[in-house]
């Protein structure tokens, strides 16, 4: 029988799921795999039962705790995806703001009549299974986390910054062309697509398990960035780890 | 030596582009720097460069390759190595010829592989004398600045031609057959080529302040100095970006990539580093390098002495690439080692060279990458954590171990490990291996069952010399696990009994309940021809256990055995090594009379890939099994 699953969505733009409904091809492929029971970005029908939650967007309401844990309650396996849901992303940038304030950009005069807290990833709230990064996901790691989960195996999630991947990819170092990049210390995983292109890493995949921080930040004031602003860096998706 | 025109070496590259036989890439600009690709045009050219972003081994030995397709109905196939177009390389600087050459000794020692060799033996090298470097350049300092041999045809700017240098009949005959009007040099021309060869050597702004041959003796003296280590390794950002970009390293991960239909799909390889953090990382979680400081000293003594002792050449070109591509700007190898000769002339270490170690480099079989497919013939569970699989290969024949070997299993999708394989040579049509739930690979093992396909790399490495332990008394000392890879040579040892002295097994575990082959170590009681004690660390209340309780060293005391005569078998798990070696040599055993197997991270199992070294060693090619002897001087083993 094929597992059966769901998407759910907190806050967040909900471009990891327009990655998948991107899929074009091989989504008849992916399909042949699972049966997809809850989708409200490509279709009308919901169901509970379910055996694999993909979730994405982080938790920036009370509210949003409760129905983080009927979804657990509900999959065997809960999957983040997107840097909203995997890291907290940028919703946590409004963590170092004070949040009446942020309200009543967001919510004018109306600011009173919505609930907000620090933005976090749903794994502060509840057990997470396994992580899609990135902002957004690529559709190939989406679909390497997806076959690894149907294999029974772990994802294959790298540990090493993506340095790795840029070297490989024969890039000039973004820092050669005057950029101030996050690749040294941010999860390799997106095959070093930002600079493939041409720009640099802002680091939406999150932070490897043992980053030398201190040398990165040191990097970036070397190449002319102030303290504040190398720390701004590492705020741009990044802000909920730096609060923990 | 002949000469071309500049505009009849345009078109010699412009011929050599035009036949579809050929795929020519040579060094073009990319943003401000250089990179080695397809040529369009001979004006794409830039061999006025001062380095590539990476070296030629991208063509060699590529970032990413398929080695092997799989098909859950067919099995695994080898691609074949037959390029369907020769490389010709267009541009190629001394340095990056040296490192090639490098690349070969350590690509064709032992098991050779076909993909680089092929890749290697079907290319053009159009080398070019350097015209420029980078500030970060040090060729001159490891005399690698010019090279004598190495390419077909190297190249020299003179000005208004080029200077062509043949170098093997390959280069001769692409000569003859591309280019036109090719001169035969002058005098003059060949003196200003030797001219340009010798400015070249005094371009370098980064020099050693010794001589480079002190390198491996003085590494040699270094490595316990840990402060050393940590000072210059504290800004690492393990991010893998010197090994990634350098000349000569070989390092590779293998994983398998299943399309959707989950039954399909390839195992590639992947360039690996081992200055990333994960590199000597195995499923049971331990990293036997897990600081900044070790994976950082391991580089310098992977190039510099580990290399050196085996191919008789420090494996460093001075291409100057890891240090201009150091964020931290702390892989410069000239800082580095000028910082150890000045540390070293303050403390007054005495520094020699060494001559050049003799070198006998063993070559001729291929590696085959393909696995053969096996059946799981029976499945037993042990205890909570451990299986029995009794596998039998497809083609029929038997495996061909010896005791201690280990092979690699590969799970369709989910990849390969190694095993120790557990039964002994004797068991004749199927073999055995005992495999515990970790990782990936076991955790799906796991769920397979008789009649199931699995596929078979191997055996590997150096086993227990079963042949020159006959007539010696033997005293086993397993641990956990350890049990497993050491039941091979214990089984063999009982099937040809009379061949030996005195066989003594001492077998630890935790508890009760992780005791491996019960029903074996039962039926031993009843011999009289083997001496047999166990114990557990600790027995729960509700469980039953009358032997002894204690750590496994509790019962070498209760033995009895002549140091000269009993030749010692220890497999366990890593801390177990040091506790009972102390005490068998407290027994007055000789430390070649101690045997050990070691577990590491082996993936390739022919000493190439380089997760499971250990120093100098290959666990996967120089051991599993080793005599003490051998590597009580190997800091990493042990």
């Amino acid at each position: 029988m094929k597992p059966k699953v769901a998407f759910f969505d907190f806050a967040g733009c909900e471009g990891d799921q327009l990655q998948i409904a991107n899929l074009e091809e091989e989504i008849l492929d992916l399909l042949g795999q699972v049966e997809v029971v809850s989708f409200r970005e490509v279709m009308k029908e919901h169901s509970d039962d379910y055996d694999i939650a993909f979730v994405e967007g982080s938790c920036t309401r009370i509210q949003d705790e409760e129905r983080l844990k009927q979804i657990r309650k509900n999959a065997s396996v809960v999957v983040a995806i997107g840097s909203c849901a995997t890291i907290g992303g940028i919703n946590s940038l409004k963590n170092y703001q004070n949040l009446d304030a942020v309200k009543k950009t967001v919510y004018g005069e109306k600011a009173d009549l919505f609930d907000t807290y620090l933005a976090r990833p749903i794994d502060a709230v509840i057990s997470v299974d396994a992580y899609v990064h990135g902002c957004p996901m690529t559709k190939e790691e989406f679909l390497h986390v997806v076959k690894s989960l149907l294999l029974g195996k772990k994802p294959d999630i790298p540990n090493y910054p993506v340095c790795v991947e840029c070297k490989k990819n024969e890039n000039v170092c973004a820092f050669e062309r005057g950029e101030f990049c996050i690749g040294p210390v941010t999860r390799a995983g997106c095959n070093s697509c930002c600079v493939n292109e041409g720009t640099k890493c802002w680091g939406c995949r999150g932070l490897v398990d043992n980053p030398n921080e201190n040398s990165q930040k040191e990097v970036l004031i070397k190449y002319g960035l102030s303290v504040d602003e190398a720390i701004s860096k590492f705020r741009l998706y990044f802000g909920w780890e730096k609060k923990q | 030596m002949h000469t071309l025109s500049k505009e009849a070496f345009e078109e010699f590259i412009d011929n050599l582009i035009a036949d579809n036989s050929l795929n020519v890439v040579g060094v073009k600009s990319k943003g401000e720097k250089f990179a080695f690709g397809p040529l369009e045009s001979a004006n794409q050219l830039r061999l006025d460069y001062d380095v590539t972003l990476l070296p030629p081994k991208k063509y060699f030995f590529p970032q990413r390759e398929t080695l092997v397709t799989f098909d859950v109905a067919s099995g695994f196939q080898a691609k074949d190595p037959k390029e369907s177009k020769s490389n010709v390389l267009v541009g190629v600087h001394p340095y990056d010829i040296m490192a090639l050459l490098h690349m070969d000794e350590v690509f064709r020692e032992t098991k050779s592989d076909p993909y680089y060799l092929e890749r290697r033996n079907s290319s053009v090298i159009i080398g070019v004398n350097i015209q420029n470097l980078t500030e970060q350049c040090f060729a001159p300092s490891m005399g690698c600045a010019t090279v004598d041999y190495g390419y077909d045809l190297m190249l020299t700017n003179l000005g208004e031609k080029y200077a062509i240098d043949v170098g093997s009949h390959k280069g001769a005959d692409i000569l003859n057959k591309y280019a036109k009007n090719a001169k035969k040099a002058f005098a003059r021309d060949i003196q200003a080529v030797g001219k340009k060869k010798m400015e070249i050597v005094n371009m370098a702004q980064q020099k050693f302040n010794f001589s480079s041959e002190l390198i491996p003796e003085m590494l040699g003296k270094f490595y316990e100095k840990d402060s050393f280590w940590k000072d210059h390794s504290e800004e690492c950002l393990s991010c893998g970006s010197c090994v990634l970009v350098c000349p000569t390293c070989y390092c590779f991960d293998v994983k398998d990539n299943p399309d959707l239909s989950l039954k399909k799909g390839e195992r590639t390889r992947t360039w690996d580093g081992c200055l990333l953090e994960d590199f000597a990382k195995v499923a049971s979680g331990e990293n036997f390098r897990d600081t900044k400081a070790t994976r950082y000293r391991h580089r310098y003594f992977k190039k510099g002495k580990y290399l050196f002792d085996r191919f008789g050449f420090v494996s460093c070109v001075g291409c100057g690439r890891c240090s201009s591509n150091c964020l931290p700007d702390i892989a410069n190898p000239v800082n580095l080692f000028n910082d150890m000769y000045a540390e070293s002339l303050k403390s007054g270490i005495e520094i020699d060279s060494v001559p050049v170690p003799d070198i006998s480099i063993k070559t001729g079989e291929i590696i085959e990458f393909a696995p053969k497919i096996a059946t799981i013939v029976k499945k037993v569970p042990m205890t909570a954590n451990e299986i029995m699989f009794e596998l039998k290969l497809d083609n029929e024949t038997d495996l061909g171990h010896q005791p201690g070997q280990f092979v690699q299993v590969s799970v369709f999708g989910v990849g390969e490990a190694p095993f120790g394989v557990s039964s002994s040579p004797t068991k004749k049509g199927t073999f055995e291996l005992c495999i515990r739930k970790l990782g990936n690979v076991t955790s799906k093992i796991h769920t397979l069952n008789e009649g199931d396909k699995v596929g078979i790399r191997g055996p590997f490495g150096k086993g227990f010399d079963a042949e020159f332990l006959k007539g010696k008394d033997l005293l086993f000392v397993a641990g956990g696990l350890g049990i497993v890879p050491l039941r091979s040579l214990f089984n063999y040892v009982l099937a040809n009994r009379k061949d030996y002295g005195r066989v003594i097994l001492l077998y630890g575990c935790k508890e009760p309940r992780e005791l491996l082959f019960a029903d074996e170590i039962l039926e031993l009681e009843d011999r009289d021809d083997v001496e047999f004690m166990s114990t557990v660390d600790w027995c729960p209340e509700n469980e039953v256990w009358t032997s002894n309780v204690g750590v496994i060293t509790t019962l070498i005391p209760k033995v009895d055995f002549d140091p000269q005569k009993t030749y010692a078998v220890v497999v366990g798990p890593p801390i177990m090594y040091k506790f009972v070696i102390k005490d068998l040599k407290s027994r007055n055993v000789p430390d070649d009379h101690i045997i050990v197997s070691l577990e590491r991270r082996m993936k390739c199992g022919v000493g190439k890939c380089g997760h499971c070294q250990i120093n100098q060693l290959y666990v996967c090619k120089d051991g599993p099994v080793f005599y003490y002897s051998d590597i009580k001087g190997v800091p990493e083993a042990l």
